[in-house]
């Protein structure tokens, strides 16, 4: 038949449209020459063969392998080194041709646009405090933002399900309650309490009068008297002070005030005491068995030197946890240290707030002496000296507002001559000026009428305007036009810009987290915020206001991978340094970093290698360094001879990639690979279990021996080898961040003479060999380009809300250099995105 | 000033105390971890002969060495773990060998372990979850109970992607908050809403619908100015809008039905849930709640992660997680056990009330449905692996559900868990064969 010979016949020439001129010229030998041997008919290594793989660019799915493809050769990491290498400029050729034509079929498809995103919960949290003036972290009920890209402020991830609309509905209301008054100011209540009070110290039976209520209150069994203060020892169910049992009357803020003071041995008395205790143990186990006198001796030596030298007898100041108790849900509302000598107390406050359920306060000195097989028996002496923190007296006194009506009460309710005579009138007032700061842009006369009709039909049915005017509130927080960052546009094939006041929410939230501020609003409206010169100064103002802080903590906290600090805490048993003090303090110690760089426009790459840390007094005797006092965080240059300076040399990188009982090279591997050069190994072939504890034959096996028995599989191998050795570099680093120069066994962390001594060499992903730390990050500096480009990617994808795409690739670029012509800082690169097409338009 | 009597409280924590001494607890037997509540059942149940199931996590898997029966079937011989279940042997199955194909172990096994959910299957997000099989439930039998079901847990909220805080995850994947003060959910059950009388109520339910249709209106003239990847993300909004009015409706529906009047005395409501010395008091109030919803018929599906992965405590404090990663050490094992036998005695005691109230021509617990397990097995060596979870299903021999067995599986060629958490919610009533990956219910259950 004609017909069917036809076809026959043109199917050729249909194939050869499909596959480029190019294509058959060029890719397809270079493939069937550099891959086909590993990715073809007889092998696919990794799953992928390449020969039958077609040019067809549109399937998301093939599109994704020829990415893979892309990267991996222009990285040079394939052909594998064992292979014939391609000349460099056919893997040029190569690579920028197959570039070129996936970036093309992205912008055909539509290039990405960022998708309608719904505030994140900090994002909630920061504008709430922002547009109604209370700041109590309302969305923390919340179900967790999910990630895309690796951040929670991507729309596409970002899902709203009936559950959460109920707590949107539920927090409004308590929002408001919580930020509009009504009535006049209510009496403040004072209530002191002293823990003297309660001479026999019993827990849990002293009940003393207060207000209307019989509050119990308990002194800690184990605690003393002394002066004024009554001591707290240590972190145990009867060593708490506190007071319980209660409900307030009113609702609202309330002072906590403790006149307190801390008790910290002195090293010199501290070590008399031990060296005094252990000579008596002494004497009368030699008493007991003469014989063995000469290892009690040694016994004796060794643990006064422990004693003599451990850092952990360089007590810092005790610390107060404070737990609020509400129907029945603990929370701690404080953890502090508590440094104001005996000589000189001092009074210590917070605000919290109260609801009239019946509750409790328990005070706790959660102070943690570190256990050592050394000081074991000692710790449990009642006389042990330790940091004590002694309390006088506590007060609560409240509800607290410094005007009345209060600041939050007048964000919404401003002041105005309709206030009482025109209800009406004045409830159009507020909603006219409520409403474009909810939604962040000039509201319609119509959107306005919607939420009056809402007022007006509630009124009637109310006891009061306040309750009245809540109903338009609560709609207004309940809102698709506040609870997502809107930016309408119609489906155009250029990018259109953004409107000034999209802008204007945009910046706010990329370096804020919150909402525009009126500066921002103004910027909008006269339309100069669209000047590149006028971005610039915002950029610099918002950074310079507090508020940059939410910037740091939720950029850094996901790039760097903070966030999971304590998700799978390392074992109290095997790293008795990892206590909640130590926890918090890693945490703001890679914050403090990251804001240390930002705010001092320090060059990027101090992030990989610099001559100073950012520690408290708490890390500072982790790390071994003297003479640091208090609890903030600040800049400490380096003593010589410390392996420290850098981000992979902070311990909240090394906790995050271990994983509790045993560092992990392949955690610690992918880490660099995708933080610091840019590339997403992928996720592992299947469940291949945790690697064996022991290796028959091997007496002593190391968790590098231990894997690479686990690459002797090529098809793990083929990313393994890429990834574990960037990991073993970093094998000083125990797996709370302790150098060490030996491998302790498995499930111990005690260091034996015979342990294996460390091997630390490693090898980057294009081969270049290197040993330990130095060698690492000597060659992550040669590789800095990549480190910024990823930097950027990284940054763009946190500023813009959604994950780049191929086509995104050239912008990139661009930013990176322009941050490197600007003193390659973080406030020049903050600057190039902010006036990046990416960032200004849709 | 006045003094009052010691409470028992007091009591009670100085003898948590002194049994959480290392030395102590190894002397002590294990049933001196039994719980100090006196609360006593019922008698009799208020509700009638219905399906029930609850689902109950412990976390950081356990010791499998005790745990495993060495022989499988009928006339298996309890492991020196399970032995703390003899009470029962007639009433539960052990089931060994399952897992979900698609879990990846390490801590993440309470995110999977009721939706079996490959966590990776989206493109786009980091992170996605499915439907939760106690929800699959509700979906059907919910609305015949106050409560359509119960979230409950230690640590409270949902906690975070990989490290769950609930077991309960809704039909778009979205955790569901547990609830852990037992103080708060008793009241929510079974204390009536004062103040508010049935006029008020209903007032308020119009109020929010009418905000709810002022939020429709906007989201409809929104979508008109919206691209198309925009308005699929407007769409979720409205079905979560109406969704919720569907909700105003069903509470409105419940609202001249009393709740339950149930008395508080004897149960231990101020236990905390992250204190180790309250743990066997928090875990035996929690259950009495369970079973005093269940037998008030307030709820026919209750979720309860006993503790969070990578987390936990034993009836003494003691640090589950640590134990968990025992690395073949003989006495972490030997630990771990004790803490597993804890947990076993806390069901077996929750076993005891049901069985000890009578409910129509039968017990609570042969129609209560128990599911019992961890979404990790520790291993040999401390593994954190997700194959071959320890596991035990009880209860609820009035719907066909087959015990006194070792249902025994073979590692590496087992049907999916799927099947069994199918074969339960077949059982509760809902018509269906699919579920993730099921291939069917598990034969030998039913």
């Amino acid at each position: 038949m004609p017909f069917r010979f036809a076809i026959f016949l043109l199917s050729p020439s249909v194939l050869a449209a499909v596959e480029p001129a190019i294509f058959t010229a060029e890719i397809r030998p270079f493939i069937e020459h550099h891959c086909v041997k590993c990715h073809g008919p007889e092998k696919q290594k990794g799953k992928l063969r390449l020969d039958t793989l077609p040019p067809d660019f549109t399937d998301p799915r093939t599109a994704e392998r020829w990415k893979e493809v892309v990267d991996s050769v222009s990285s040079h990491e394939m052909p594998p080194e064992e292979e014939p290498r391609p000349h460099s400029l056919d893997v040029a050729k190569f690579a920028s041709w197959l570039e070129t034509r996936l970036a093309d079929a992205e912008t055909a498809k539509r290039p990405p646009e960022v998708v309608l995103r719904r505030m994140n919960r900090s994002e909630y949290n920061n504008t709430i405090r922002d547009l109604l003036g209370v700041d109590f972290q309302p969305a923390s009920r919340f179900p967790d933002d999910p990630q895309a890209g690796g951040y929670d402020n991507v729309g596409t991830a970002l899902t709203i399900s009936p559950l959460r609309m109920e707590l949107y509905y539920d927090e409004a209301r308590t929002i408001l309650d919580r930020a509009l008054f009504a009535g006049p100011r209510p009496e403040v209540v004072k209530w002191r309490f002293d823990p003297e009070e309660n001479a026999d110290r019993g827990m849990d039976v002293l009940r003393v009068k207060r207000g209307r209520d019989n509050v119990i209150l308990n002194a800690g069994q184990i605690s003393r008297i002394a002066g004024e203060f009554t001591f707290m020892r240590r972190e145990a169910w009867n060593g708490s002070i506190g007071f319980r049992d209660f409900a307030v009357a009113v609702e609202g803020d309330y002072l906590i005030r403790l006149r307190a003071a801390a008790k910290v041995p002195e090293r010199k008395a501290f070590t008399a005491w031990v060296r005094q205790v252990l000579e008596k143990r002494r004497a009368a186990e030699i008493a007991l068995e003469p014989q063995k006198k000469q290892w009690i001796d040694d016994d004796f030596e060794n643990r006064v030197k422990h004693f003599e030298t451990s850092r952990t007898y360089d007590y810092g100041p005790p610390r107060l946890k404070l737990t609020q108790d509400l129907a029945g849900t603990p929370s701690v509302i404080a953890e502090l240290d508590i440094a104001a000598p005996v000589s000189a107390p001092q009074v210590y406050e917070l605000t919290r707030h109260f609801t009239t359920a019946r509750g409790g306060l328990t005070f706790e000195n959660v102070y943690e002496v570190t256990r050592h097989q050394e000081n074991g028996d000692l710790l449990g002496e009642d006389a042990f000296p330790r940091p004590e923190l002694g309390i006088d007296w506590i007060e609560l006194e409240g509800p607290i507002h410094a005007v009345w009506p209060p600041k939050s009460h007048r964000m919404v309710l401003h002041e105005s001559e309709k206030e009482t005579t025109d209800e009406a009138t004045y409830a159009r007032e507020v909603l006219t000026r409520f409403m474009p700061k909810a939604y962040r842009r000039p509201v319609f006369p119509a959107e306005i009428q919607d939420k009056l009709a809402l007022y007006t039909a509630a009124r009637p049915g109310k006891s009061s305007f306040l309750e009245a005017i809540k109903i338009p509130l609560i709609s207004i927080l309940t809102s698709p036009n506040f609870l997502f960052l809107v930016e309408p546009k119609v489906a155009t094939a250029t990018a259109e810009p953004l409107t000034p006041h999209e802008l204007a929410s945009r910046l706010a939230y990329f370096l804020w987290s919150s909402m525009p501020d009126e500066t921002l609003f103004r910027l909008a409206s006269d339309g100069s915020l669209a000047q590149p010169q006028v971005m610039q100064e915002q950029v610099d103002r918002l950074l310079a206001d507090p508020r940059s802080e939410a910037f740091v903590k939720n950029f850094s906290g996901q790039w760097l991978g903070l966030r999971k600090v304590g998700a799978n805490p390392p074992v109290k048993g095997i790293y008795p340094d990892y206590d909640r003090h130590f926890e918090i303090s890693i945490v703001r110690e890679s914050e403090g970093f990251f804001s240390e760089i930002l705010r001092h426009d320090l060059d990027v790459r101090n992030f990989l290698k610099t001559n100073f840390v950012t520690i408290n007094e708490r890390l500072a005797r982790f790390y071994g360094i003297p003479s640091i006092k208090g609890d903030e965080i600040r800049r400490v240059p380096i003593p010589d001879g410390l392996q420290r300076g850098g981000i992979v040399t902070q311990a909240a990188i090394h906790t995050i990639t271990s994983n509790g009982t045993r560092t992990s090279p392949v955690s610690r591997g992918v880490w660099v690979l995708k933080t610091l050069l840019g590339t997403d190994p992928g996720l592992p072939l299947a469940n291949v279990g945790e690697i064996a504890n022991e290796i028959p034959g091997i007496d002593k096996a190391t968790v590098r021996q231990r894997l690479a028995l686990h690459r002797e599989n090529p098809s793990c191998a083929r990313c393994h080898d890429k990834i574990d050795p960037l990991g073993f570099a970093l094998e000083n680093f125990n797996a709370v961040g302790q150098w060490r120069d030996r491998e302790s066994r498995p499930n111990t962390d005690k260091e034996a003479a015979d342990d294996p001594v460390i091997d630390a060499t490693g090898k980057m992903p294009n081969g270049v060999e290197f040993v330990g730390l130095a060698g690492l990050q000597d060659a992550l500096l040669g590789q800095h380009h990549s480190f910024e480009n990823s930097l950027a990617t990284q940054l763009t994808t946190y500023a813009i809300g959604r994950e780049l795409g191929f086509s995104d690739r050239e912008e990139v670029r661009r930013l990176t250099s322009a941050m490197n012509k600007n003193g390659n800082s973080l406030r020049s690169l903050i600057h190039a995105i902010s006036t990046s097409p990416l960032f200004t338009t849709h | 000033m006045k003094f009052s009597p010691i409470s028992r409280r007091t009591v009670l924590r100085g003898l948590g105390a002194s049994i959480s001494l290392p030395l102590m607890e190894a002397m002590l037997p294990s049933t001196l971890h039994a719980a100090p509540s006196t609360y006593r059942p019922l008698g009799k149940s208020a509700a009638k002969a219905v399906p029930r199931a609850i689902f109950c996590y412990v976390p950081n898997g356990v010791n499998v060495r005790e745990w495993m029966p060495t022989a499988a079937g009928n006339g298996y011989a309890l492991s020196p773990t399970l032995d703390a279940l003899k009470d029962h042997r007639e009433h539960f199955s052990v089931l060994t060998g399952l897992g979900h194909p698609h879990a990846t172990g390490g801590h993440s096994g309470a995110d999977t372990w009721l939706t079996g959910a490959n966590l990776r299957a989206v493109p786009g997000k980091d992170y996605s979850n499915t439907i939760s099989i106690d929800q699959l439930i509700a979906e059907k039998v919910g609305d015949q109970t106050r409560i359509p079901s119960l979230e409950i847990g230690d640590m409270s909220g949902t906690g975070s992607a990989g490290h769950s805080h609930t077991l309960a995850f809704d039909r778009n994947g979205t955790p569901l908050p547990t609830e852990n003060s037992p103080q708060q959910l008793f009241e929510r059950l079974f204390v009536p809403q004062d103040a508010s009388s049935r006029e008020a109520t209903l007032r308020r339910y119009a109020e929010k619908r009418s905000i709810l249709d002022s939020v429709i209106r906007e989201a409809k003239a929104l979508e008109k100015k919206l691209g198309t990847a925009d308005q699929a993300k407007l769409g979720e909004y409205l079905t979560s809008v109406r969704e919720t009015e569907r909700r105003i409706q069903r509470e409105a529906d419940w609202i001249d039905v009393a709740k339950p009047s149930i008395h508080a005395d004897g149960l231990q409501l101020t236990s905390k849930p992250m204190d180790g010395h309250d743990r066997p008091m928090w875990l035996d109030v929690m259950m009495e709640i369970s079973y005093l919803a269940f037998q008030a018929d307030t709820t026919r599906t209750i979720t309860f992660q006993w503790s969070r992965e990578a987390g936990g405590y034993g009836g003494s404090g003691e640090n589950h997680h640590e134990l968990s990663h025992h690395g073949g050490d003989a006495d972490m094992l030997k630990r771990l056990a004790n803490i597993d036998r804890f947990h076993l005695s806390r069901l077996a005691r929750f076993m005891d009330f049901l069985k000890a109230t009578e409910e129509e021509g039968g017990t609570m617990l042969d129609h209560t449905m128990i599911v019992f397990g961890s979404g990790m097995n520790s291993g040999e060596k401390g593994d954190h692996s997700p194959e071959n979870l320890p596991l035990l299903i009880a209860g609820g021999s009035k719907w066909g559900l087959k015990h006194n067995q070792h249902l025994a599986h073979q590692v590496g060629n087992h049907p999916p868990l799927a099947n069994a958490l199918l074969t339960i919610a077949q059982k509760m009533g809902v018509e269906t064969d699919k579920f993730q990956d099921a291939t069917g219910t598990l034969s030998g259950l039913a």
